[in-house]
């Protein structure tokens, strides 16, 4: 039975903060790299690709999880793990949203000082 | 943290992470970009079409636009022609935090604007989306507690 994990519903700064946070760490970022190449897969296969147990790797996808950029299945006695990268995209838009933003203020702001 | 010099427009430095960062050169001392920074009046030249700001920390900032949204955040950081800090919440979106630096450069100031996503999910239980609401509402209420 699928089990997804919190998802934001749409974009936004906290969901950005998270994927941000997730992706901070070098291995998190090797782990999305891996299932997007892949498809899924299993916390253990995904340990015997990494240099790192299988419990730090659970670890790290409880992290990628709570970030809404993995998503959990249940196949028989593990867990099925699938990259969902709609967040990606919603941090990204972020970024570009926020840049813009300010390119606009600050441009409004030299203006004022011009004289 | 450096910047590269701005001339023209604004400056892309990082973006990076949860950061972005623009840095520009105005026309004026630090005084007087000051004032642009923290009057009402000024601050509607180029912040939000409409701003109130309470410029003392804790004091309550908000910015509307002319297509209807509002912005409400609160006063974090106040170093007179140095630095300013807010927080602030977009309508329907997380909390991210401004941070206003002035430097000095000759007769003219340089700003650099900091604008950074929460990091919501450093706790195990801090899920975000999901629990950034409550989590608001009980340190507010937490605050109001030991205020």
């Amino acid at each position: 039975m699928p089990q997804p994990l919190p998802h934001p519903s749409g974009p936004g700064d906290a969901e950005a903060g998270a994927v941000f946070a997730a992706l901070a760490e070098p291995t998190r970022r090797h782990l999305v790299a891996v299932l997007g190449a892949n498809g899924s897969a299993t916390a253990t296969g995904l340990a015997a690709e990494l240099p790192i147990s299988r419990q730090a790797v659970a670890k790290h996808l409880a992290m990628l999880g709570r970030a809404g950029l993995v998503s959990q299945t249940r196949r028989g006695r593990e867990s099925l793990f699938e990259l969902d990268p709609r967040p990606l995209a919603d941090a990204a838009a972020w970024l570009t949203t926020v840049g813009a933003e300010w390119d606009t203020r600050l441009a409004d702001l030299q203006r004022h000082f011009k004289t | 943290m450096t910047l590269p010099r701005s001339e023209g427009g604004p400056t892309v430095g990082r973006t990076d992470a949860e950061h972005v960062s623009r840095s520009v050169e105005l026309d004026a001392a630090p005084a007087e970009v000051w004032d642009a920074l923290t009057e009402e009046a000024l601050l509607a030249e180029w912040l939000a079409d409409e701003v109130e700001i309470d410029a003392e920390p804790g004091g309550e900032i908000v910015c509307r636009y002319a297509d209807g949204e509002e912005r409400r955040g609160e006063v974090e950081l106040v170093e007179e022609a140095e630095r300013l800090a807010w927080s602030w919440r977009r309508e329907g979106g997380g909390s991210s935090r401004v941070e206003l630096v002035l430097d000095a450069v000759a007769e003219r100031t340089r700003l650099t604007v900091i604008e950074t996503a929460p990091l919501r999910a450093t706790g195990p239980m801090l899920l975000a989306g999901t629990w950034g609401a409550p989590l608001t509402r009980l340190r507010d209420a937490v605050r109001l507690v030991f205020a």
